[in-house]
């Protein structure tokens, strides 16, 4: 054991090393673009550098003449590709907005052509040479912009479902002790995944091979199915390895049908690996946000009154929204409560899902105000947690499954060495670096969706399992062999794993951290049905009954939470009575409270999640808290992060190892969302600035110090048959507002617009 | 590829007098020849006609008829095969292409194929040794310093010259020099943890 | 990328004749048809970028054996145009003598890139402005001379407010150039008729009118060496930056103090990150000089070094942000042990 493999605690797995290591250490690893190709051509995306009007024409002329190109497909002569429905309204899309289809523009960057040559480097000088005449309209770029349009979220958008309410909150404000009102904004931001947006298409007869990361191939299989208008049995999508996607790879982008048209009409393969610019309009983002945040409450902290109101930027024609007010609004007891949500229709991509997509941007607005209200009541911040905990949320009282916060609370607080902290702003100095010290409550809802999988096990104790899983960095593999061999009763190196594959048992998408809760649930009920059958075959002989009850452990249903079972499988004297050396199952699974209609829609690639507020009679919600030690050097403003301190509880962890990491992660990816992240908007022309990795700012190495991680135990008996809460967008949730708070701290500055640089600092 | 040697010192100078050529440029020139459809004659007049190009890559020598314009890494890649070093941005701003030549980290993006002839080149693929894992590899596995494994390849590469540069002594130091590789799951507290282990294995193997 | 002819340079000679052939235009940097190869970290980026076009790449790298030779004699620093930026950062009698050198050579790029990048290629490199990179944006004057100038009224955060022109307000992007400027540098230039020397300060041209002339070098020439007076112990570089590392300067100062009893008997200033060329603090310079050291007098020398700065939309804060810059190098340059 280790600091980087820490040792489990109560309901944890074993930190074993990840299974796809030795593979990703060596080279081996298969990422899509390096999948090799009989003869392929090499496409090159031209995008559109208006964001509005009219393509009146193409001089080719140039492109054409370079040594190579095979062929330019514009709208003018590209297949008449079926529409496709936005993902977050029951489709596969992650925009409606189809290229190559009409002379129209509709953001900057949308793909205009698509040079195909003999050699990359052609198709890159051919689509450089490519004229493209506009007409280009005035485009509307943001908030503010002329010619933008606002209106309710709530109506437009399959998935946003209510504006939680309960209680007079107007009444209970205006008769409140203490009051807080402020406004918080928060950028558009880019999830930049290292590997870049890559798309190799190989037909072979009537039959589609789409080598692409994506989180969902169940989902894109079928979309680029509907896109092309045949049999999705005749599309497969393989993906070993995702190379990051923090939800940019979760929705189909319009390429990928594009792509696919293109190899079946040069009878060719086909790749497409898509610059880092280009990744910034052909796939979504995390769009711009604005809050206003109005909290009353009693001398003794009690909340009494609670408005959040949001705007949100989208696309003309896709109603895109995050909609955290279901989040933000069930946190804390509060009697009085409102909120509301638009959404403003710009000229700009659409934008999707990023790494904890309602709660980055809405919980930094909330905890930012709990930070002011502490200011405010001159009491401690985690205090004031304590005095708002509950365990039942205050819109309509369903209680949590479980709530660990306070326990998060106490566990980081004492390793941060929170009592050290100095109430006062400006109070805590080392040479030219003034500290602070911030701290803020991070949570994310528990969601599980619909899977299958097919588990073989052998008399040898070998395991195969396969599902339609992702391995995108959230440790799939690894899990998913653990679910299997806890369950078996067999050492995990006797297990297999294949996921990344539509041909394998369809699985959910890698989104909304329900990858674990869903698939290890799958493999846990389908390795049952394993164990059942040896079962059953060992009590069809009565003088065994007995015995075999202990040997293969089939006493104990429902199955722990954990997963574990202390009783393994005779496995040679069950195979032996079953006469065969083989048992393989296939089964469903589908969480509690999932629609009728769910099995269906898995096959066709569409989810049916559950879970978080939105499930009938309980809520479910992994939560954090997260400490932060920020320094601004009072000559040049820099900010720095030597210190962060996440404490979290999500249920059974199903390997201490990849969960720490995993959540390690999601603390820098808040401080780097808080300090760095932003893409800067030319408002003139509606275009992203700064789309490449040297302007658009992540950490590197040097911006990280101490990160430590605590995985605090809880067990939770309600939520799924794996115990497990997801965790992989649980630690970037609370880290924007702790940053603010400690540079509040720090400076007695209150930074309530995202990213804080250091021109924002007036001390 | 654990050998020293492999691994040449900055230039270091006496006063009053000159030293020798920074180490890492070749001294033998040798010119790319425009591929004929005899392999003919070094004809440069057609800048579009492909090159014929021979690289030295993890000690085999790779015959490769390219695009003059090719990038080492698009060489890898698309020409041999090798596409453990991965593409990143393509523009010197992430890392994930890293690869050694001469025994010095460089990227490969932003280094033509055809200016790599002649020189050592090491990629990931040429770190095992019979299917034994260099300790870099190794400490990557044992520190769980990586997540999505995209960036991997470019941070070993990058580690094991931070360990022969001699910027591993401290984990500060090893923060800054990682510093030129991205890795947007931010595994970076693992990546630390195993550049530090594997530096002390490389030490020890150095003595052993 | 647009085809190019390679040529493998065997020697100084065959370089320059190759790249002087082939060079007819006026304009060196942008539309040169031959471009001499180094490290390659900005030619080979914005070729990619189909920023530059040249019809002929001369690769200069066999050269290194000649001129990447490191010296030091009584009152000279020669660094060869084509050491590289990461072994002259990691000498010690540099890290001693000039730690400026060192300094801006170690806070520049990635440890791949400086085991890339010659010292000659270094000083030449090429504005990050967003829209210079972006060849459809059409409206950029040193890439479409006459077009117009994107960042003016754009998103102008990183750009320049000193040395900058209504024609062009891009950010000189590097970090060693401050250094030979602050240092007062010459540069030994190797063309067709032989050797020349010029002072580092008349390397760069400002954009005035003509943006897209950034050097005084004429076709065919080549940077062969550096030449830096000395030695400056107590010199030190200060950067700016939003990350810890891997960042241009948001403002950065190259500082050499000359300092006895507290009097600064000479004090040099260059900055970085905040204008259009390498800069050099001329009016900063003469207020401190023979003075003792004292906030006061610090405080009106950072002043003045910004009184004529044009800052624009997003980049107000690099004057007050530069001016702190400079005191702290001083500050830091004053207390440094040597």
């Amino acid at each position: 054991m280790s600091i980087t493999a820490p040792e489990p605690k109560a309901n944890m797995g074993q930190p074993i090393p990840r299974y796809d290591a030795a593979a990703k250490v060596t080279g081996k690893a298969q990422y899509a673009a390096d999948v090799p190709l009989v003869n392929p051509a090499y496409a090159c995306l031209v995008t559109s550098s208006i964001a509005k009007g009219r393509i009146d024409g193409f001089d080719m002329t140039a492109a054409k003449q370079v040594r190579g190109v095979i062929d330019i497909v514009t709208h003018e002569n590209a297949e008449q590709l079926k529409e496709a429905k936005l993902f977050s309204n029951g489709g596969y899309a992650g925009t409606t907005i189809q290229p190559l289809k009409s002379a129209d523009v509709a953001h900057t960057g949308q793909i205009v052509a698509v040079v195909v040559a003999e050699t990359f480097e052609a198709a890159q000088q051919a689509a450089y040479a490519m004229k493209v005449n506009y007409t280009a309209a005035m485009p509307s770029a943001t908030f503010d912009s002329a010619g933008t349009t606002s209106a309710p979220a709530k109506g437009q958008l399959a998935q946003f479902k209510e504006d939680p309410k309960v209680g007079d909150f107007a009444k209970a404000f205006n008769d409140a002790e203490i009051k807080v009102s402020a406004a918080y904004e928060t950028p558009p931001q880019h999830h930049n995944p290292m590997e870049l947006f890559a798309t190799s298409c190989v037909w072979l007869g009537d039959s589609l091979t789409i080598y692409e990361p994506s989180q969902y191939v169940y989902g894109l299989k079928n979309g680029v199915a509907e896109q092309l208008g045949i049999d999705a049995d005749k599309v497969r999508v393989i993906n070993a390895y995702v190379g990051g996607a923090f939800g940019s790879k979760g929705s189909m982008t319009p390429r990928t049908a594009i792509i696919a048209s293109i190899a079946r009409r040069l009878g060719r393969p086909v790749k497409l690996v898509a610059t880092r610019a280009q990744g910034f309009t052909i796939a979504t983002f995390r769009a711009e946000t604005r809050h206003e945040i109005q909290i009353g409450a009693r001398r003794d902290g009690h909340l009494t009154a609670l408005r959040h109101e949001s705007w949100e930027v989208s696309s003309r024609p896709d109603p895109y929204a995050v909609g955290g007010t279901k989040t933000t609004t069930r946190l804390y007891a509060c009697p009085n409560i409102e909120s509301r949500v638009s959404i403003v229709r710009a000229d700009r991509n659409t934008p999707g899902f990023m790494r904890s997509p309602p709660e980055v941007p809405y919980m930094f607005a909330l905890e930012s105000a709990m930070d002011e209200l502490a200011v405010a009541l001159n009491m401690d911040p985690v205090e004031l947690r304590r005095v708002n905990d509950t365990a039942k949320e205050p819109i309509s009282g369903k209680p949590y499954t479980s709530r660990s916060l306070m326990a998060c609370y106490d566990q980081g607080a004492r390793a941060f060495e929170w009592e050290k902290r100095s109430p006062q702003p400006k109070s805590m100095t080392e040479g030219d670096w003034l500290i602070g010290y911030g701290c803020a409550t991070s949570c994310y809802p528990t969601q599980m969706a619909p899977a299958a999988a097919r588990v073989r096990l052998q008399r040898d104790g070998r395991v195969r399992v396969e599902i339609a899983g992702q391995e995108i960095g959230n440790g799939a593999y690894t899990v998913i062999g653990q679910a299997a061999a806890e369950k078996l009763g067999v050492p995990v190196e006797k297990v297999s794993v294949f996921i990344g594959d539509s041909d394998l048992p369809p699985a959910p998408v890698a989104g909304g951290s329900n990858s674990t809760a869903s698939t290890c649930s799958t493999v846990i009920k389908v390795c049952e049905q394993v164990r059942q059958k040896l079962f059953e075959a060992l009590t069809s002989n009565e003088s065994l009954t007995n015995e075999a009850k202990g040997t293969v452990g089939m006493g104990q249903t429902p199955s722990t939470p954990s997963a574990s079972n202390d009783r393994p499988l005779d496995l040679e004297r069950a195979f032996d009575a079953l006469g065969v050396s083989v048992v393989e199952e296939y089964g469903e699974w589908k969480p509690e409270g999932a629609p009728m209609d769910s099995f269906q829609a898995m096959y066709k690639g569409q989810v049916r999640m559950v879970g978080g507020s939105e499930m009938k009679d309980k809520i479910a919600y992994a939560f954090g808290a997260e400490f932060v030690e920020v320094r601004v050097n009072k000559w040049t403003h820099e900010i720095r992060v030597p210190r962060l301190v996440g404490a979290f509880a999500a249920g059974h962890i199903m390997n201490p190892r990849t969960a720490r990491s995993q959540l390690m992660g999601g603390l820098i990816w808040g401080m780097s969302s808080a300090l760095h992240e932003a893409t800067e908007l030319d408002e003139r022309y509606a275009r992203y600035v700064n789309d490449n990795l040297a302007d658009y700012l992540v950490p590197v190495n040097a911006d990280v110090s101490d990160v430590d991680v605590i995985l605090v135990a809880e067990q939770d008996d309600h939520i799924n048959p794996a115990g497990v809460k997801g965790i992989g967008e649980l630690g970037n949730v609370g880290t924007n507002a702790a940053v603010c708070n400690a540079i509040f701290h720090a400076t007695g500055q209150r930074l309530r617009k995202l990213p804080v640089r250091l021109e924002k600092l007036e001390i | 590829m654990t050998n020293q040697k492999d691994f040449p010192a900055g230039p270091g100078f006496n006063r009053r007098t000159f030293i020798g050529a920074a180490a890492g440029t070749a001294v033998a020139p040798i010119v790319a020849k425009a591929a004929g459809a005899s392999g003919g004659p070094a004809a440069t007049s057609d800048p579009s006609l492909p090159v014929d190009v021979s690289l030295d890559i993890n000690s085999a020598t790779r015959s490769l008829r390219i695009d003059a314009r090719t990038t080492l890494l698009d060489a890898l890649r698309e020409h041999t095969g090798l596409t453990g070093s991965k593409k990143g941005c393509d523009h010197g701003q992430c890392g994930a292409c890293t690869v050694l030549i001469n025994g010095r980290r460089v990227l490969s993006c932003l280094t033509l194929a055809v200016v790599a002839q002649g020189q050592r080149i090491v990629t990931i693929e040429g770190l095992a040794e019979d299917g034994e894992l260099h300790p870099m590899q190794q400490a990557f596995v044992d520190q769980d310093a990586f997540q999505c494994g995209y960036c991997t390849p470019g941070q070993i590469m990058s580690g094991i010259a931070c360990v022969r540069e001699g910027h591993a002594g401290s984990d500060d130091a090893i923060r800054e020099y990682m510093s030129g590789n991205i890795c947007r799951c931010a595994a970076y507290p693992n990546i630390v943890a195993a550049v530090r282990q594997a530096a002390r294995a490389m030490s020890d193997e150095q003595k052993g | 990328m647009r085809p190019f002819v390679y040529q493998r340079a065997s020697d100084a000679p065959s370089a320059i004749q190759n790249l002087a052939t082939a060079t007819a235009a006026n304009n060196v940097l942008t539309e040169a048809s031959a471009q001499p190869l180094a490290g390659g970290t900005t030619l080979i980026d914005l070729m990619k970028l189909d920023v530059m076009r040249p019809k002929a790449v001369v690769d200069i790298n066999p050269l290194a054996a000649s001129w990447s030779n490191v010296s030091l004699d009584d009152d000279n620093l020669r660094l060869g145009a084509l050491a590289r930026m990461s072994d002259v950062a990691a000498n010690p009698e540099i890290q001693q003598h000039y730690p400026v050198i060192a300094d801006t050579l170690k806070l520049a790029a990635s440890p791949q890139l400086r085991n890339m990048a010659s010292l000659g290629g270094n000083v030449l490199q090429r504005t990050r402005c967003s829209y210079f990179r972006d060849v459809s944006y059409h409206n950029c004057n040193k890439r479409n001379p006459g077009s117009g100038c994107a960042a003016l009224e754009g998103f102008n955060r990183s750009h320049a407010v000193l040395g900058t022109s209504e024609q062009c307000i891009a950010t000189y992007p590097g970090d060693f150039a401050q250094a030979l400027m602050a240092l007062d540098a010459t540069v030994e230039i190797t063309g067709r008729s032989g050797v020349r020397k010029i002072r580092f300060s008349d390397l760069h041209k400002r954009p005035g009118e003509s943006p897209q002339a950034e050097t005084t070098l004429s076709p065919g020439e080549l940077i062969s060496a550096f030449l830096i007076p000395g030695p400056w112990p107590r010199s030190v570089y200060l950067k700016v930056r939003d990350r810890q590392s891997y960042e241009f300067a948001l403002a950065s100062a190259a500082v050499a103090l000359d300092l006895q009893d507290e009097v600064m008997r000479d004090a040099r200033i260059a900055l970085g990150g905040v204008a259009a060329v390498p800069w050099r603090a001329r009016e900063a310079e003469a207020i401190l000089k023979g003075q003792k050291f004292d906030d006061a007098l610090i405080d009106r020398a950072a002043d003045a070094a910004f009184a004529d700065a044009r800052p624009h939309r997003h980049n107000v804060f690099k004057v007050a942000l530069g001016k702190r810059v400079i005191s702290r190098a001083l500050h830091q340059a004053a207390t440094m042990e040597i």
